[in-house]
C-alpha cells in the first residue's frame, strides 16, 4: 500500500501433520537446502528461508515444526503453537500461514488446517500429494474445499519440479495486500484481547466442522495401496520383520567397509604422494616438516574415512525417505520399553550413528522428560561416524581381510564394534531404570507414513550437507588442533647428540610420558597417550594425530610411511583391542557434551554422561587388554 | 445402521489382525489410570488422529506375546500403538453383524467390507 510497508520483509509460515511433505515443500519455495524425511521426528530445529517476490519484497518463509494438533504434547508442538500465537520472541506471528495438508491423508490434516484457521492469521491451505491422491482414487472437490474453509486451496506436487508454481504464485504478495495491512492488524488485536488458544472446548466443535466440510467436499478416502500393504505385511512381522530389520543394519555395515575401500585406497595414496611431493620438492626445514608431518600426514589421515561416512550418510537418509524408521521403532518398542526405552528413541539413537549431536536433538519429539533423558544418556554410546577413522584404521592394520562365508572379517569385526554400542546402550539405560523407580506410562502413538521412494535430489543435497560439515571440519577444528600437535610434538627440538627420535625430547613426548603413567595398565604406549589429548576434544582427531606423531618420530627413510603399516607392527594385538573398547565408550567430543548441556539445561547431565562413560571406557580398555593379552 | 447402536463395545487391543472395526468412542482403562501422566491429553490426542465414533479401523499387525505394540489403520493412515493406548479405543467388531462363520474367517478386511 505504501512505501514503508513494502520495504518489510513478509513473514510466511509453513504448518503441517508430521509425514505431508511440508519440508520439501519449504525446498521448494526457499530452495534451501534441508534434508527431507519421512518419519516424525526430523523437523526439529527452526528452520528459515527467503525468498524473493517478484516485486523484489522478502518472504522469509519459516517451516514450523508438524504437529498433529495445536494442544501440544511435545517441545517441538508447543514450539509451533507458540509461535501461530504470536508468544515467541524472535518470531512474530507470521503474516501469512501455509497449511501443508497432505491429500492423502486428508482428513488428519484438515483437522489440523480448521484447529490454525481459528486462530484467525491469514491462511492459504496447500493440498500436498495430489498425484498420488488422485492416483489412489481420493476424490476431493477442491473449489468447494477453498470455499467452505474460505481460504484459497492450491493443490501442490512437493516433490516434482514445479509442483509449487500455484503455491508460489498465491503467495506474491500483491496477492495478498489486504492481507497484509487490514488482517495483521486484526490478529494482533484479537491474540492479545481474547487471547483465546484453541484448546478444549473448542475441539468437539473441530471434529463437528470437519465431518460438515469432509461431507460437503464430496470426499472418499483412498483405496488400498495393496502393493503397500503386502510390504508392510512382511517388515510388521514380528519375526520377519525384525529379522529383514537385522539383514538391513548388518549389510549397511558390510557396505560401509567393502564399498569404501576402493576410493580410501585412492585418497590414501593421494595424500602420501602429496606427502612424498612436498617432502621432495621443498628445503628441508620446520615449513616443510608442517605441512607434510602436520597438515597431509594429519588431516589426510582423517579425510580418508570420507568414504565411509558418505556410504553411511545414504544409507541412514535412505532409510529416512522411504518411511522404514518408524516402522523399525515399532518392531523395537517391545525390546527397548524392556530397558526403560520408548521405541520413539530407535530414531534418535539411529541417528547418533552418524552424530550423536542430531540424535539428541532429535529427542524433543520424545513426550516423557525420563524417556528423553535416558535416550539423551545412551545416545554417546551409539557408534557415530567420528569414530569410524579409529575402528577403520586400527582395522585394517590389525584384522586380515578374509572372508568367512559370504562375509568379510573387517566388516563382521566392525558389525560387533556396533553391537558392542547398542549393546552397552541397553544395559545403561537398564540401570538407568532401576535407579529411577517407578516409571510411568508414556505413548508410542507413532504414524507409519505411506512408503515412498526416496526423493533423489533431496537426498543428494542431504549427502553433501553432511560431506561439507565434515570437510569443513577436518579443514576447522581439526587442523587446527593438528598444528598445534606438530608445535608441541616438534620443540623443543632434541639436544645436539640425542639418539633417540625427535618427539620424545618435546612437549608432546613429555606430556605424552606422564599420561603414560595413567593409560599403561590399559596398554596404551606413549604415542597413543599424545594422540588421545588432542582426541578429547574431537574423536576423529585421534587418528591425524597419530598420524602426525608417528610422521615426527621416524627417523631415517620412512617419513612418509602410512600410518596403517607402522601401528600394524608396532602395536601388540592386545593394545589394539584396548584401544577400541576404549574409543566404544569414551565420551570424547566436546560438542555432544555441549549440545547435552543446552537440551538438558543443565551442567548436571553432561557431567554425568562424561564421568560413566569415561569410567566405563577405563574399565572396558582394561579388562580387553588383560584378556587379550592372557589369550594371545 | 449406526456403530452405536450396537450393544457391546471391546477394547481395540482385543481385535485380532486383519479384523476391522468402527470406533465406538474413548475411554480411560485401568492401565493407564494406574501409569500414565496425562490421560486426558492422551485420549484428546487419540481423537485428534483420528479415532472418533464411527471411525472405521483395522488391525495390521500385532507384536506376539500380547500384541504389544500393534499397528492400526484409520482414515487411511496407520499408527503404531502400545496395548495400554489402544485399550482406550471402544471399538464394535464389523463381524458382528455378519453371520458367526463369516466372523471366524480371518479374512483380508478390505474384501470383508463388500
Amino acid at each position: 500500500m505504501d512505501a514503508a510497508v513494502s520495504t518489510l520483509p513478509l513473514r510466511l509460515a509453513l504448518v503441517g501433520v508430521p509425514n505431508c511433505g511440508k519440508t520439501a515443500l519449504f525446498n521448494r519455495l526457499t530452495g534451501s537446502r534441508q534434508k527431507v524425511a519421512n518419519y516424525p521426528g526430523v523437523t526439529v530445529e527452526r528452520r528459515e528461508g527467503e525468498r524473493t517476490a517478484s516485486d523484489g519484497r522478502t518472504l522469509r518463509v519459516l517451516d514450523l515444526p508438524g504437529t498433529y494438533s495445536l494442544k501440544p504434547t511435545t517441545l517441538d508442538e508447543a514450539i509451533t503453537r507458540d509461535v501461530l500465537l504470536g508468544r515467541v520472541a524472535d518470531a512474530p506471528a507470521p503474516d501469512l500461514v501455509i497449511c501443508v495438508v497432505d491429500a492423502v491423508h486428508l482428513p488428519i490434516g484438515l483437522r489440523l488446517a480448521l484447529e490454525v484457521k481459528r486462530v484467525g492469521l491469514p491462511m492459504v491451505l496447500a493440498l500436498n500429494r495430489m498425484d498420488v491422491a488422485r492416483r489412489r482414487g481420493v476424490k476431493i472437490d477442491v473449489a468447494r474445499l477453498s470455499a467452505e474453509l474460505g481460504v484459497p486451496v492450491l493443490p501442490t506436487v512437493a516433490v516434482k519440479r514445479g509442483g509449487a508454481d500455484a503455491l508460489i504464485e498465491a503467495i506474491e504478495p500483491t496477492r495478498w495486500p489486504a492481507a497484509r495491512s487490514v488482517v495483521a492488524g486484526q490478529v494482533a488485536a484479537q491474540v492479545t484481547t481474547n487471547g483465546r488458544d484453541p484448546r478444549g472446548e473448542d475441539a468437539e466443535q473441530t471434529q463437528a466442522d470437519l465431518r460438515g466440510v469432509l461431507s460437503a467436499i464430496g470426499y472418499s478416502p483412498p483405496v488400498e495401496n495393496h502393493w503397500a500393504a503386502r510390504v508392510d505385511a512382511l517388515l510388521l512381522h514380528p519375526l520377519a520383520g525384525i529379522l529383514v530389520l537385522g539383514v538391513v543394519m548388518f549389510l549397511i555395515f558390510q557396505a560401509v567397509f567393502s564399498w569404501a575401500a576402493p576410493l580410501m585406497d585412492g585418497i590414501d595414496s593421494g595424500m602420501a604422494a602429496l606427502g612424498g611431493w612436498v617432502k621432495a620438492h621443498m628445503s628441508e626445514g620446520p615449513m616443510a616438516s608442517l605441512l607434510a608431518d602436520g597438515v597431509i600426514a594429519g588431516a589426510g589421515a582423517v579425510l580418508v574415512f570420507l568414504p565411509q561416512i558418505v556410504i553411511l550418510f545414504f544409507f541412514i537418509l535412505v532409510l529416512e525417505d522411504s518411511g522404514y524408521l518408524p516402522r523399525a521403532a515399532y518392531l523395537l518398542d517391545r525390546l527397548m520399553g524392556w530397558v526403560g526405552l520408548s521405541g520413539r528413541a530407535f530414531i534418535p539413537l539411529l541417528s547418533s550413528h552418524a552424530c550423536a549431536i542430531p540424535g539428541v536433538m532429535a529427542t524433543r519429539t520424545i513426550p516423557s522428560w525420563r524417556d528423553r533423558l535416558t535416550t539423551i544418556m545412551v545416545a554417546p554410546l551409539m557408534t557415530c561416524s567420528a569414530r569410524l577413522p579409529v575402528y577403520g584404521l586400527l582395522i585394517a592394520a590389525f584384522i586380515p581381510r578374509e572372508a568367512i562365508g559370504p562375509f568379510n572379517l573387517q566388516g563382521l569385526v566392525l558389525f560387533a564394534l556396533y553391537a558392542a554400542g547398542i549393546v552397552s546402550s541397553f544395559a545403561v539405560a537398564f540401570v538407568m531404570k532401576q535407579f529411577a523407580g517407578t516409571r510411568r506410562y508414556s505413548p508410542l502413538m507413532l504414524e507409519l507414513p505411506d512408503f515412498q521412494w526416496p526423493n533423489l535430489p533431496n537426498l543428494l543435497l542431504g549427502l553433501w550437507e553432511r560431506v561439507r560439515i565434515f570437510v569443513s571440519r577436518v579443514g576447522g577444528i581439526i587442523l587446527a588442533l593438528m598444528i598445534l600437535l606438530w608445535v608441541l610434538a616438534a620443540y623443543p627440538e632434541p639436544p645436539p647428540g640425542a639418539t633417540g627420535p625427535a618427539i620424545q625430547y618435546s612437549f608432546a613426548g613429555k606430556l605424552g610420558a606422564l599420561l603414560q603413567q595413567l593409560f599403561e595398565p590399559i596398554g596404551f604406549n606413549w604415542q597413543i597417550s599424545i594422540a588421545l589429548v588432542p582426541g578429547l576434544a574431537a574423536r576423529e582427531v585421534a587418528v591425524g594425530a597419530l598420524g602426525t606423531v608417528y610422521a615426527m618420530s621416524a627417523t631415517g627413510d620412512d617419513l612418509t610411511a602410512q600410518l596403517e603399516p607402522v601401528i600394524a607392527s608396532g602395536w601388540s594385538l592386545a593394545t589394539a583391542c584396548s584401544l577400541l573398547a576404549w574409543y566404544v565408550f569414551a565420551p570424547q567430543c566436546l560438542s555432544t557434551l555441549a549440545v547435552v548441556k543446552r537440551e538438558t539445561n543443565s551442567w548436571r547431565y553432561p557431567i554425568i554422561m562424561a564421568g560413566y562413560l569415561f569410567a566405563l571406557a577405563y574399565l572396558a580398555a582394561f579388562v580387553t587388554y588383560r584378556a587379550v593379552a592372557a589369550w594371545s | 445402521m449406526s456403530p452405536t447402536d450396537l450393544p457391546l463395545s471391546i477394547p481395540l487391543a482385543e481385535l485380532r489382525r486383519g479384523e476391522t472395526a468402527y470406533v465406538s468412542g474413548l475411554a480411560t482403562s485401568r492401565v493407564l489410570d494406574d501409569r500414565s501422566e496425562d490421560v486426558g491429553a492422551l485420549l484428546v490426542r487419540l481423537r485428534d488422529l483420528g479415532f472418533v465414533a464411527g471411525a472405521r479401523c483395522e488391525i495390521v499387525a500385532r507384536m506376539w506375546l500380547g500384541g504389544d505394540p500393534l499397528v492400526v489403520r484409520i482414515g487411511g493412515s496407520m499408527f503404531a500403538l502400545r496395548r495400554a493406548e489402544a485399550a482406550a479405543i471402544r471399538v464394535h467388531r464389523y463381524q458382528e453383524r455378519l453371520s458367526p462363520s463369516v466372523a471366524l474367517e480371518p479374512k483380508d478386511a478390505s474384501a470383508a467390507v463388500v
